[in-house]
């Protein structure tokens, strides 16, 4: 013991390795928001290795060796959904190209329902003033519209950019990502390995659980709502369907927005009583199956939050990167309340 | 330049070579297979401690086993459970390269450090923890299923060691009443 080193010594490198460990997890945090597209390439990437790392799991544990699976794997997905997309091309293109030639006519349509609406409540409440609500919303929807189909080939390019970049890195991420994390931990001071490790592997099997139970999840309510609008004769209702599984990711209000496009649809051709009410019952049911079968088998207990705190985050998820801040805010707080839980039981733990 | 690289390399390469025989000779990783220690090698960790760090302390949750690569650690016991480690602590045990500690901790939920490891020299460990048991028993269960029966052995030892040193506890009380 003669040797020892002074206490003060030990902790002032332990206290540099940690400055260096942030300094990089900083500067790889700083890469990912400033280069162009990587962020979401990256939560691509994520959701990618997450849903298929369980399948290349599988494979090596048939004996088969984890690049070889990986490859099988990849290869594998990118043909299903080569195939799923050479079938439904065509009646994609086809659905949006509709929906672009009807898209004056629902737009004109919603002018000719809130001019009524206007007329009803100038009837009632007298002409208050000059306002004329009908022409500006026309005109803004006119120009919202014209927008999105003048920027449809920069959101294609940033599509492809996405779908090459992503499946790209959560290759490697399945491949080699438990390398790449074990060569970071081996960064992390002697003093806290034990808990940097333990805490790794918490967040990445909550996370893990989390990312597979959603993705399950929207794909089952995006399957029966298309399966619904199918069946009582509602127009794209594959569209519709993939849209609402989409929108079901953002907890609560999300439900709500998936519904939205289907109502301005029945809304602007005036469908009937029977026809809206039929409509209802499908997102309904959508809805009923996901809260009753869905969330109680997949998603509860996996991140424990108050409704309150959910409703806190999902706004604040908006505030700060708009729709996919919606999506990705409640795994995000639910990693955040792992760390912190697992950080503060750490703290009690030792000083017990 | 390209001298210093190449010295890195073989050095690298001996630490290699060094922790697999080092594996191949801890009592938990025996049974194992040249190519099942291979991968059971791509998952541990290897750690330097410098001469009186700490590795753990009593008390403390522990999420896994060390294995002394090189160098000494010293085993201290507080039996008033405080912190203030060495002065009150007594030293158990020393122990040496190739010797194993902490495999409790791969089994037990939330299990306590039972003692303090200090290192008595610059010591090189390799750490098994609980996340890594985790994924070879995920990826290669046939090599998690050798490890945690080798695992079973060593705890059944210890208990029936324990046991032993209770019977005898026992009959010197029983004797020592007898005397008085």
């Amino acid at each position: 013991m003669s040797l020892a080193i002074s206490q003060t010594t030990l902790k002032r490198a332990n206290r540099w390795k940690l400055v260096g460990l942030l300094t990089l997890l900083l500067t790889s945090f700083v890469v990912l928001m400033a280069v162009e597209n990587l962020l979401v390439s990256a939560l691509l990437a994520f959701v990618i290795s997450y849903t298929l790392g369980p399948l290349v799991n599988y494979l090596e544990r048939q004996g088969v060796s984890r690049t070889l699976a990986t490859t099988v794997v990849f290869a594998g997905g990118a043909g299903v959904i080569g195939l799923i997309g050479v079938w439904l091309a065509p009646y994609l293109g086809e659905t949006i190209s509709r929906l672009q030639a009807d898209t004056p006519r629902y737009i004109s349509g919603l002018g000719a329902f809130i001019s009524e609406m206007e007329i009803k409540v100038h009837s009632i409440a007298g002409p208050l003033s000059n306002f004329d609500l009908t022409s500006r919303v026309e005109s803004q929807l006119t120009s919202w519209t014209h927008d999105f189909f003048e920027k449809l080939p920069g959101f294609v390019k940033t599509f492809f950019t996405v779908m090459l970049l992503g499946p790209f890195l959560a290759f490697f991420m399945v491949k080699d990502g438990r390398n790449l994390v074990r060569t970071v931990m081996g960064l992390a001071p002697n003093d806290l390995f034990e808990t940097a490790l333990s805490l790794q592997h918490q967040i990445n099997f909550q996370i893990g659980q989390f990312v597979r139970a959603r993705i399950l999840e929207s794909l089952i309510v995006g399957l029966v709502t298309a399966f619904g609008l199918f069946m009582i004769s509602f127009p794209y209702p594959l569209l519709l369907g993939m849209f609402a599984g989409l929108m079901n990711l953002i907890p609560y209000l999300g439900p709500i927005f998936g519904a939205v496009p289907a109502f301005l649809i029945a809304l602007v051709n005036g469908y009937s009583g029977l026809e809206v009410t039929a409509l209802a019952m499908v997102y309904i049911v959508a809805q009923l199956i996901d809260a009753g079968f869905l969330i109680p088998l997949l998603v509860a207990k996996i991140v424990d939050l108050h409704p309150v705190t959910v409703i806190l985050v999902i706004i604040a998820g908006a505030q700060l990167m708009g729709v996919l801040g919606m999506i990705i805010s409640i795994p995000v707080a639910g990693t955040l309340k792992v760390t912190i839980s697992t950080i503060y039981r750490h703290l009690i733990d030792t000083r017990a | 330049m390209i001298n210093f690289m190449w010295d890195n390399l073989f050095r690298k390469s001996d630490e290699q070579q060094e922790v697999a025989e080092a594996l191949r000779q801890t009592f938990v990783f025996q049974p194992l297979s040249r190519k099942e220690l291979g991968f059971v090698q791509d998952t541990v960790h290897v750690r330097v401690f410098k001469p009186g760090e700490v590795i753990f302390r009593q008390g403390e949750i522990g999420v896994g086993m060390y294995i002394i690569l090189r160098g000494a650690l010293d085993i201290y016991i507080d039996h008033a459970m405080e912190e203030d480690v060495p002065p009150r602590a007594h030293m158990v045990t020393r122990l040496r390269a190739g010797d194993f500690l902490g495999e409790l901790s791969l089994v037990e939920n939330n299990s306590r450090r039972t003692a303090t490891a200090i290192a008595a020299e610059e010591s090189l460990l390799i750490g098994f923890f609980k996340p890594d048991l985790f994924e070879i028993l995920e990826r290669q269960p046939a090599t998690g299923v050798k490890i945690l029966l080798r695992l079973s052995e060593v705890l059944g030892r210890r208990l029936k060691e324990t046991t032993m040193k209770v019977t005898e506890l026992k009959e010197e009380i029983r004797r020592m009443n007898e005397k008085v």
